[in-house]
């Protein structure tokens, strides 16, 4: 059973590891995923700031080409050469900025244009507050630096809406190539533009002005406190380095989980705490259940996995089965064998020593319990010679008596109240209240007149343990019967000369030497007058201690040895 | 927008200088080599670049210059009236003699703004100054400096020094100035440019008709922007 308990150990074991990596590997894969969700989302955010900063670039090149137009320029000198802008002249340059704009299509037209003349002045305005004029712009640096000659970009927040802005100077051509004024060109930040700048990441993007949030390329309704508080933070010049220096922040929108990273935005709108934020859905804790769920038919289809399986269960089955047949059937098989063989009768005992382990303790619990009965049987038998008389001992063998009925009233004492049961001998009998199972249907007894022959030997129960006296004959009319087993082997007996020579004597004697060379026994120290002595010996006690008329002889084989039985007879039919 | 060429004289807004056997101070400053523009405070997304087809425009540091007249108290200072045109004030740097009424008045048509004093909170009105509005307030002492500015318009600034003289002037472009109704007598010639008081000082006395002086301007500070 050794290896049959440690390969179940070992099943158990792998069993049981199994489970744990099922149950733990998903933790370190789900922290692993995030840390890559994660790092995805920096790389993301950088490429938003990439892509900010190409878009700047090409609305900086779309302000220098409006700039550069004929009748802009030529608007714009006229308006600086006046000391105030009138609402004719605010048209008049209106007109041809919107000429312009009508020039430029799809998403590089801008939303607004400023044409402001060498003084700053704004002239005029196409697209938004169209009908403003004449206020001086002059001093936003985005102004400033494009009517000093600069080109470049900022970003301006003008009534909640956020706007890429960028500006060109207006320069006159001809010498001496005198600045006339500027233009700004205005991109409202919209859900659109944010939706391009993340098409192709897989995240999502939202623009905030402190506390607002201004567009986004998906509506997210998220806790902007700690995204604010990173921005107040924020005190390094670079702003291109926030998105790998910002911390990464949990966020919720709803049901959904996010993380999300923050990075300032220039120009104006940093004095207004503008950010954006990137987002990135924060997967899911993978676990046990989920990594089920996760499965897909590609990953069951493989044959590999299939094969592996396979032959992993079907090689551990089959260990499992070897160890249960070479530590479990064949010991039980070789142990009920031998007990077939003890119940025949073709051994005494069971062989101890072929037998390992718990079968062999099986094995010498019986053989002691063999022992034991074999001891009680000799104790029964020096009682009932106190009762009957010394049994006749000699060569004779094993002699049973067989009392088939009792006298009512015993000489010297009273009869038994009730019949005792027949006496039974069991193997491994649990409890006395067990009921014995059916008898072997049991030969005749040998009668005087007339003989009837060597009486048949009662039928062993095969398999099982069962030693039964002989049943009471048919023929007793009291219906109880007493086994006693007498083993002869003493030559005390009554000499020869005294022994008649009865008949009925001679055909037992003979059926029983019969029987002894039938069971291989030895017949040499038999004799007819040793054995007609001890018949009439045990006669003359039966019928003095029972009240009996006669006593019928019966030769049988017990235990694989010829017997006697003497069984008295109260009334000869 | 009155061109900044052109003379800013507070003197006329001073009824105490219009006095008997007063001059006039005229005068051009002696400036070193215009400083280049530095980077603006802010930026986009991009650095600024340079147009190609003509040199950057220097820094213009006349509009943030005034000279003053110290050597005598102004007795009736009046007012001075310091416009807001838009994103920037139409003078970025005024100088007030003690005493007078500063009035910040808001000649846009389309935008609000509220103006307070870095160094002094309360020195202007609270609240809003709409557009076509106006507010007024009096600075106390003489010497100091505000810094005017809108904290919803980081751009707009405005430098507003109080001096204890009735004789004040802006410089224009070419860094000429010019004082009327001066009272005759001695005086000290100082210039005030950006935030600070510059380290000149010329002794200026004035009789009847004009008085010309040339003080030279040294290297000027160029405040650090950011690249």
């Amino acid at each position: 059973m050794f290896l049959s308990k440690i390969w179940l150990f070992l099943v158990a074991l792998a069993a049981a590891v199994a489970l744990t990596v099922a149950l733990v590997l998903p933790q370190p894969a789900s922290r692993a995923l995030a840390k890559e969700e994660q790092q995805r989302l920096v790389v993301a955010c950088t490429v938003v700031d990439v892509l900010l900063g190409v878009d700047a670039r090409n609305r900086v090149e779309l302000a220098g080409a409006f700039a550069r137009r004929d009748e802009i320029v030529s608007a714009l000198e006229q308006a600086s050469g006046l000391a105030s802008i009138d609402e004719a002249r605010m048209k008049a340059v209106r007109d041809v900025g919107e000429s312009v704009m009508k020039t430029i299509e799809g998403d590089r037209k801008p939303t607004f244009a400023m044409l402001i003349d060498r003084k700053g002045r704004v002239v005029a305005r196409v697209g938004i507050d169209s009908k403003d004029f004449g206020d001086v712009v002059a001093g936003r640096p985005l102004v400033d630096d494009a009517l000093a000659g600069y080109l470049r970009d900022d970003v301006w927040a003008h009534n909640g809406t956020m706007y890429f802005v960028s500006a060109a100077p207006v320069i006159k051509r001809d010498p001496p190539v005198p600045y006339v004024g500027a233009i700004v060109l205005g991109h409202a930040v919209t859900s659109d533009l944010s939706k391009r700048l993340v098409g192709s990441l897989a995240v999502d993007l939202g623009f905030y002005l402190g506390k607002d949030a201004v567009v986004g390329s998906r509506t997210l309704t998220v806790d902007q406190a700690p995204m604010l508080g990173v921005i107040s933070k924020a005190t390094g010049e670079d702003l291109r380095a926030d998105c790998s220096a910002s911390p990464l922040l949990p966020v919720t929108n709803g049901k959904e989980n996010y993380t999300a990273v923050v990075a300032r935005l220039p120009g104006e709108v940093q004095a207004k705490q503008g950010y954006y934020a990137v987002f990135i859905k924060r997967p899911e804790a993978i676990g046990f259940a989920g990594m089920l769920g996760k499965i897909t038919k590609g990953d069951i289809s493989a044959p590999s996995l299939w094969i592996l399986a396979g032959g992993g269960f079907v090689l551990m089955l089959g260990l499992g089965i070897v160890f249960m047949f070479l530590e479990s059937d064949r010991p039980l098989k070789r142990l009920t064998a031998d007990a077939v063989r003890l119940a025949k009768g073709e051994t005494e005992k069971l062989a101890e020593d072929a037998h390992a382990g718990k079968y062999g303790s099986i094995a010498r619990s019986v053989n002691i319990h063999i022992d034991k009965v074999g001891r009680d049987a000799k104790n029964a038998k020096k009682d009932l010679d106190q009762l009957l008389g010394p049994a006749p001992e000699g060569s004779l063998g094993t002699i049973d008596l067989l009392a088939t009925a009792l006298p009512a009233v015993r000489p010297g004492g009273a009869a038994p109240a009730a019949a005792p049961p027949p006496s039974d001998f069991r193997f491994n009998d649990g409890g006395g209240a067990r009921s014995a199972p059916p008898r072997p249907p049991t030969p005749p007894p040998v009668r005087a007149t007339p003989p009837s022959g060597v009486a048949t030997p009662p039928p062993r129960p095969t398999g099982s343990l069962v030693a039964t006296t002989p049943p009471p004959s048919p023929s007793s009319s009291l219906g109880d019967a007493l086994v006693d087993d007498i083993l002869g082997g003493g030559n005390s007996g009554p000499t020869s000369s005294n022994v008649p020579e009865d008949p009925y004597f001679k055909e037992i004697y003979e059926q029983f030497v019969s029987t002894k060379k039938d069971c291989g026994e030895p017949t040499s120290g038999l004799t007819f007058a040793k054995f007609a002595e001890k018949l009439v010996r045990n006669r003359e006690d039966l019928i003095a201690k029972t009240g009996c008329k006669e006593v019928k002889f019966t030769v049988y084989v017990k235990d694989g040895k010829a017997a006697l039985k003497a069984t008295p007879v109260k009334d000869e039919a | 927008m009155p061109k900044r060429l052109a003379v800013v004289v507070f003197g006329s807004l001073i009824a105490a200088a219009n006095v008997a056997g007063a001059g006039t101070v005229i005068g051009k400053l002696e400036l070193p080599s215009a400083p280049e523009r530095p980077p603006s405070g802010t930026r986009g997304f991009l650095d600024r670049v340079e147009n190609p087809l003509a040199p950057a425009r220097r820094l213009a540091v006349t509009a943030e210059m005034i000279v003053v007249l110290e050597g005598a108290k102004p007795s009736a200072p009046g007012q001075v009236t310091w416009e807001l045109v838009g994103d920037s004030f139409a003078r970025r740097v005024v100088g007030v003699p003690l005493g007078a009424e500063v009035v910040i008045k808001n000649v846009t048509r389309n935008t609000a703004r509220t103006l307070v004093a870095a160094e002094d909170p309360k020195l202007i009105p609270a609240g809003p100054i709409n557009p076509t509005g106006s507010k007024s307030f009096r600075p106390a002492a003489a010497g100091q400096v505000f810094t005017v500015g809108d904290k919803d318009a980081p751009h707009l600034k405005g430098v507003l020094v109080v001096v204890d003289s009735p004789y004040v002037a802006n410089v224009d472009d070419n860094g000429k100035f010019e004082i009327d109704n001066v009272a005759e007598g001695s005086y000290k010639l100082r210039v005030f440019y950006k935030n600070a008081w510059l380290d000149v000082t010329t002794d200026v006395t004035v009789g009847k008709g004009k008085t010309e002086v040339n003080p030279k301007v040294p290297a000027l500070p160029v405040a650090p922007g950011k690249k």
